[in-house]
């Protein structure tokens, strides 16, 4: 049986996790945005250097 | 040898695009099942449901240290054999492990008000992990500031280094000097003092963050060495 009744704990407890979640949130976030940022630059400036036909 | 296999960007790039998402799918099963453990545990006898707090702050605790091993590992490798996928490597661990710091500091002070009154103590082991959290801090600045990205990244790697050494007072802290912080209570020479009903979503929980790291730390070597390829491409399309 799951307890998630943190009683007089409660300010305490889901705060420290909420905080995880915040920070888990951010990395997971910030690494995907940054590689498909950068791969789509890359991709986008090897095309441009491919000479046109 | 895993080293050398991994040292060649194009290797790498094949090995980490299959490895990131598994790393990540292990993660989530990880800390699926230890939140889940966690939950149904018992409340402990002395700090009744603040307990559930081990299971996200000792975690954080834990890669704390071990993202600035690889940190280090990393730089070491890149002063050493400047080599640019240790750099990258480097680069990419360093917000991540202050993040973890971070969250090991702020689950920390939340768990110590109920449990010692106070939110902060300036005593060894809190004091010592406040620095390795600067140390983070100084290494990203660093890398920042430099407009030259190569005399950047090796000052940043000494730092680094220099940091490693702040990585036993953090672990030791609490058997060196009197602290309000609890010692080890799972590594310990004589076995863990806890039982099954902790242990168990504890050590899947700190897996679990192990593989989360695993999984992000590629994904940002990744998007570091697509970056210094765009950086390459556009110089040469400036030139052309």
């Amino acid at each position: 049986m799951l307890d998630f009744d943190m009683g007089k704990y409660v300010w305490f407890v889901w705060p420290a996790y909420a905080i995880s979640v915040a920070a888990f949130a951010w990395m997971i976030a910030d690494s995907l945005l940054r590689a498909r940022r950068w791969k789509r630059e890359a991709t986008r400036l090897e095309a441009a250097r491919k000479p046109q036909p | 040898m895993v080293f050398a296999f991994l040292a060649n960007p194009d290797r790498f790039m094949a090995f980490s695009r299959w490895a990131a998402p598994m790393f990540g799918v292990l993660a989530a099963g990880l800390i699926g099942v230890g939140l889940w453990l966690g939950f149904a545990a018992p409340e402990d006898y002395q700090q009744g449901d603040t307990v559930r707090m081990m299971f996200i702050h000792v975690p954080a605790a834990w890669l704390s240290m071990f993202v600035y091993i690889c940190l280090g590992v990393a730089s070491f490798l890149s002063l050493i054999f400047r080599h640019a996928l240790a750099d990258a490597a480097a680069k990419a661990a360093a917000p991540l492990g202050a993040a973890f710091t971070a969250l090991a500091l702020v689950t920390g002070s939340l768990w110590g008000k109920p449990m010692w009154g106070t939110w902060w103590v300036w005593d060894a082991r809190l004091t010592s992990v406040l620095v390795l959290f600067l140390f983070y801090l100084g290494y990203i600045a660093l890398r920042a500031a430099m407009d030259d990205e190569t005399k950047g990244g090796r000052a940043a790697a000494i730092l680094a280094l220099v940091g490693v050494i702040n990585l036993p007072i953090v672990k030791f802290s609490v058997d060196w000097w009197n602290s309000l912080h609890q010692g080890a209570s799972v590594f310990r020479a004589d076995g863990p003092a806890m039982t099954a009903d902790y242990l168990i979503p504890l050590l899947l929980m700190g897996l679990g963050y192990m593989a989360a790291f695993g999984s992000l730390w590629l994904v940002r070597i990744r998007a570091e060495i697509w970056r210094r390829r765009a950086v390459i491409l556009a110089l040469k399309l400036a030139d052309a």
